[in-house]
């Protein structure tokens, strides 16, 4: 009876794991087809995908075509894409375009599924954790050769923020983004300390922070959301010359710095402001779970970090409240060295790799981010958009924190960039981001000296690329 | 002659349908229906990713025998997770069924009242798995929350729960306690079925109060006790839900309870081989903690239904 | 009746009310956040008293998403869940009855395997069922949602066995004596005397598929067919603006449902029982 059963589900097992093995071929071809170019992938994956339909010709016009579309957001996100949407299809009579949407975890979690069962939405969203799905994503470069998706009226640096370092167009941007530190005036002129100038240096923050808590019995900086970028990518960025150094390398093959003690100097500061009440501890930090109630829109902080779009929603929160919020550039290390500062994507939509009408996906990209009609109803509320003709119609009427905001992102503009930026991250950084923080509250504890901090950060982040 | 052989195939057919092994076959056939499609087909596969290194990111995946298992035992996260997710069914998993044996018996009075009182206690339980809820219960253990303004009311110094990786995981038992609904409702049910006679004999032998609990209440309970208890303990190893919101596994991954590693190892760092080792890992460990307990409880489980 | 006993009557109920409002402090918090505005909420106050009274949230909430009201959700939940729960009942029954009553070969297999699908965490076997569900094309429908509560439940397989080890058994000898069939004992004597078990079941199985939504997530794919629980999740999207108001005076409707039936069969648990032939 046992040797039977275990015979069973032995054999069991020999079939599933061929079926896996099966499985898994096929992920590699269509993963290699990405790898070699555009040219070549509509061929390709329209021959992978002949199980679904037997419609291989969708260029001819008037022919229906039902496109799938996915992103996450807000309700009035929602709202406002569904009825671009619905004008879109208005349009354009023969493309329907069947929509779904989840709030950004349940995104994530969806779009892995759709991942492993090759069946990514034809349009999807995508923030700065995309290099995961990179498999999935269609190059849009073909279709800006051949004129489907029009990025004449797009600046030229305004398409790089979205392209890897070869140069393929990965999608096109919903809006820019940068960091910056968000203050309150008033908490600054409380305490006596001088506001932020546009070249003030780590030291200067952590006095400011310093002095506000001793002042006014606040935190004088709230919680560091993207501690990564700001103790990692940006410090490094801003050591040595512009563009020498990097957290890693451009083409992501190993590190882009070789003294991990450079990495000393954030985490010993950011541990010492813990310490000392200037910054909340990991129980304090708990408490904000979005940008709405961190500290320094409660009241209870002089400082924070922020990703720039989300400046105006705070903004007028406080001014509700008759204070005063202001904008300031990331700190840097010396007062006159690189400024590390980046123009972003918030997030953008691509065309997807498992879509049957590439074409017509990219169409109404293109048109979401051209089109003044569509934008008049989209209102910049994924980000400043990168179209200068929308972005010069939607500039007419800003709201005050928007006014702050759009001239922030100028700003950067005006600074030294390095020449070459790469927008992508490597495989497995999630985990070394999550370590990093934790080391920082492990030094604030007194469990860890900075140094060992730096070092075990550096080995975390090399390890990716002995894998 | 004919008719006869007839019946002896009539006798036969029947005596196939009855027997044993027909009935539990027929009975039992949705389970294994449903087990072999959709549970051991998913079982089998994770156990063959936990022998790769299989990521849904690449989708590609080799063969890398037993890495992963060995991976485990140098991982001190996966170290720190497992001995953080037994404290947490050690400590909650009695104190949830005392809590909920407690309150099911002190609803056994006959009144009118009893049912909606029994409503009351359930509401927790019909909330737990909300957003809603775990924000609430964010709010009370904050700094500034409920049990702090208590705690300093009382002329106590106030505790910064969320804080200290010490006291962290508390607040996530106490929710696990707070939600004793269903082992509850269990033991209401189970209560209502010891028969009224027996407490009328000992209370003719006068027994008082706590001997008639601990003499008859519990014993007859006994095999409620053990289901209650068995799924409680397989429930609270795979409790993913409150540290995922609450806490995220934080401060310093002291909240940090395996099936949420497990889920962070498969859906944020990419590695579903190693998620499915550390699952089937664990899968030992929670066997052998539950056959301990089905081995001990013969000694004090009074079942009528003895092998 | 004695003013001693009177006395210790009041001091029960008083008790026993006081301490239950303690419990569901919580949940009156979350019902009174669904009356008050985001900034109110997000500054954490623990009055239950709204500063302004807010009834709009449950205007802005209902009227859902790009014009799909939370009639359509509720809806969808309701026809998921109770058929589910329908399933789950007979399917469990059965094969408890199978494996606690009925000596067949595989029966230590089976009930083993049993406990073994309760041991695996959901998210790795996630990925595994979906791929199932997505080669036998039914990836996108209620399927995956109701038809596996046709195939038993382990939690409640193993509880109904748990009761039916409490049903003595000489009935089942009297009724074999009687000329009763394995199969109409189920019918005849189990199923009636398990009653308490099964309205156990109908609540603890309705709540959890009315709360479940990462199944929903994983297997729907159109916003018409959303579930309330996928659908109160759409308020809360951590990297933008949060309607903490809307999405809390959905989570009060959405307890109603939950509610009344628990209030409902909890009545009849309790009639079920004392009529059951246990007594003696």
């Amino acid at each position: 009876m046992k040797k039977k059963l275990i015979s069973i589900l032995m054999t069991a097992g020999m079939i599933l794991s061929l079926a896996a093995c099966g499985n898994d071929a096929g992920g590699q071809e269509s993963s290699t087809g990405g790898d070699t170019g555009s040219t070549q992938q509509s061929e390709t994956s329209s021959e992978a995908s002949t199980s679904q339909e037997s419609s291989t010709a969708p260029e001819a016009d008037g022919e229906q075509v039902t496109l799938r579309m996915a992103w996450w957001g807000s309700q009035t996100r929602h709202d406002i894409t569904v009825e671009v949407i619905e004008m879109y299809e208005k349009d354009h009579p023969n493309v329907k375009i069947e929509y779904e949407f989840f709030s950004f975890d349940d995104y994530f979690t969806k779009l892995k599924t759709l991942q492993a069962s090759d069946q990514v939405w034809d349009i999807f969203q995508l923030g700065g954790n995309f290099p995961m799905y990179m498999d999935k994503i269609c190059f849009m470069d073909e279709f800006i050769d051949s004129g489907i998706v029009d990025v004449s009226d797009i600046p030229e640096a305004y398409l790089q923020i979205t392209q890897d370092i070869e140069g393929h167009q990965i999608g096109l941007s919903n809006g820019l983004n940068t960091y910056g530190i968000a203050y309150d005036v008033d908490m600054f002129n409380e305490a006596g300390v001088p506001l932020p100038t546009d070249n003030w240096t780590w030291d200067d923050y952590a006095d400011a922070a310093m002095k506000i808590m001793e002042k006014t019995g606040h935190y004088g900086s709230s919680k560091f959301s993207d501690e990564f970028i700001a103790g990692c990518s940006t410090y490094i960025g801003q050591q040595g010359k512009v563009g020498e150094y990097g957290f890693f390398n451009l083409d992501l093959t190993g590190m882009g710095f070789d003294d991990p003690s450079m990495l000393e100097g954030y985490i010993q500061m950011r541990a010492d402001l813990i310490n000392a009440g200037a910054s909340p501890d990991a129980g304090a930090e708990m408490e904000i779970t979005n940008i709405e109630n961190d500290f320094l829109v409660t009241g209870e902080a002089g400082m924070t970090w922020v990703a720039v779009n989300q400046f105006p929603t705070i903004y007028d929160i406080c001014k509700a409240e008759g204070r005063t919020l202001a904008l300031a550039t990331l700190p840097r290390v010396s007062a006159d060295g690189p400024s590390g500062a980046v123009i972003q994507s918030s997030q953008m939509l691509c065309v997807s790799q498992d879509s049957e009408h590439k074409e017509e996906a990219a169409a109404f990209i293109s048109w979401f981010q051209n089109s003044v009609e569509c934008n008049q109803v989209l209102q910049g509320e994924r980000g400043i958009p990168v179209n200068n003709t929308v972005r010069d119609s939607l500039k007419a009427n800003l709201t005050e924190g928007q006014q702050i905001m759009y001239d922030f992102v100028d700003l950067i503009g005006t600074f030294d960039v390095p020449e070459k930026v790469n927008v992508l991250s490597p495989d497995g950084q999630d985990q070394v981001v999550d370590k990093y923080r934790n080391y920082i509250q492990d030094v604030a504890a007194g469990n860890m000296t900075a140094a060992d901090a730096a070092q075990k950060t550096y080995d975390d982040a090399a390890a990716i690329f002995n894998k | 002659m004919k008719s006869n052989a007839q019946a002896v195939r009539t006798s036969k057919v029947r005596k196939f349908i009855y027997s044993n092994n027909t009935v539990g076959h027929v009975f039992a056939a949705p389970f294994i229906f449903g087990f072999i499609c959709f549970s051991l087909i998913p079982i089998l596969t994770s156990f063959y990713y936990a022998f790769t290194d299989y990521s849904l990111g690449s989708k590609t995946s080799e063969i890398v025998g037993g890495r992963n298992f060995a991976m485990l035992l140098t991982d001190d996260i996966f170290l720190q997770s497992l001995g953080i997710t037994l404290k947490y069914v050690f400590i909650s998993v009695p104190l949830k069924l005392a809590f909920a044996l407690f309150v099911a018996f002190l609803l056994t009075r006959k009144s009118r009242l009893v049912t909606l009182y029994r409503s009351l206690y359930y509401v927790p339980s019909l909330v737990g798995g909300s957003v809603a809820v775990a924000l609430v219960w964010k709010q009370l253990f904050a700094r500034k929350g409920l049990f702090n303004s208590v705690l300093s009311d009382a002329g106590f110094s106030t505790i910064n729960w969320f804080g200290d990786t010490k006291l962290a995981l508390w607040p996530l038992i106490l929710m696990s306690v707070w939600q004793f609904g269903s082992s509850m409702i269990i033991f209401a049910a189970g209560l209502k079925e010891i028969p009224t006679s027996y407490y009328e004999a000992a209370e003719i032998d006068g027994a008082n109060g706590f001997q008639k609990f601990f003499r008859i209440t519990l014993p007859c309970l006994s095999p409620i006790v053990l289901y209650n208890l068995v799924m409680q303990t397989i429930s609270a190893f795979m409790a993913f839900t409150q540290a995922f919101i609450i806490t995220q596994g934080g401060p310093n991954n002291s909240t940090m309870m395996y099936s949420l590693y497990v889920y962070n190892q498969a859906f944020k760092y990419n590695n579903m081989g190693y998620a499915c080792a550390m699952s089937w890992f664990m899968l030992v460990v929670m066997s052998v903690i539950t056959l301990i307990i089905f081995k001990t409880s013969k000694m004090w489980v009074f079942s009528e239904a003895g092998e | 009746m004695s003013v001693k006993h009177k006395i210790q009557k009041v001091l029960y109920h008083l008790f026993v009310i006081i301490f239950g409002i303690i419990m569901i402090y919580p949940v009156f918090w979350m019902i009174s956040g669904s009356f008050k505005d985001n900034a109110e909420i997000l500054r954490g106050t623990l009055g239950l008293i709204p500063e302004n009274l807010k009834i709009s949230n449950y205007s802005t909430g209902w009227k859902g998403f790009s014009g799909i009201t939370f009639a359509t959700f509720f809806k969808n939940s309701f026809l998921i869940t109770s058929v589910a729960t329908l399933g789950t009942v007979i399917s469990s029954s059965l094969v408890a009855y199978a494996l606690s009553r009925v000596r067949f070969k595989g029966r230590k297999l089976w009930f083993t395997c049993m406990l073994a699908t309760m041991m695996l965490p959901s998210q790795v076997i996630m990925i595994p069922s979906f791929l199932i569900w997505y080669n036998l094309g039914l990836s996108s429908t209620y399927v995956p949602l109701i038809l596996p509560y046709f195939c038993g439940q382990a939690f409640f397989i193993y509880q109904m066995m748990q009761f039916m080890a409490g049903i003595p058994r000489e009935l089942d000898e009297a009724a074999t004596i009687d000329g009763c069939s394995k199969y109409s004992i189920y019918t005849h004597i189990i199923v009636p005397l398990l009653k308490p078990s099964i309205v156990t079941t109908i609540i603890i199985q309705f709540y959890w598929k009315w709360d479940d939504y990462m199944g929903p997530l994983l297997y729907l794919s159109k916003p018409q067919s959303y579930t309330a629980s996928l659908a109160i999740k759409l308020f809360a999207d951590s990297a933008s603006t949060t309607d903490y108001g809307a999405m809390f005076a959905m989570s009060t409707l959405s307890l109603i449902p939950v509610f009344l039936i628990f209030l409902f069969f909890n009545r009849y648990l309790v009639e079920g029982i004392g009529t059951s032939g246990l007594k003696g």
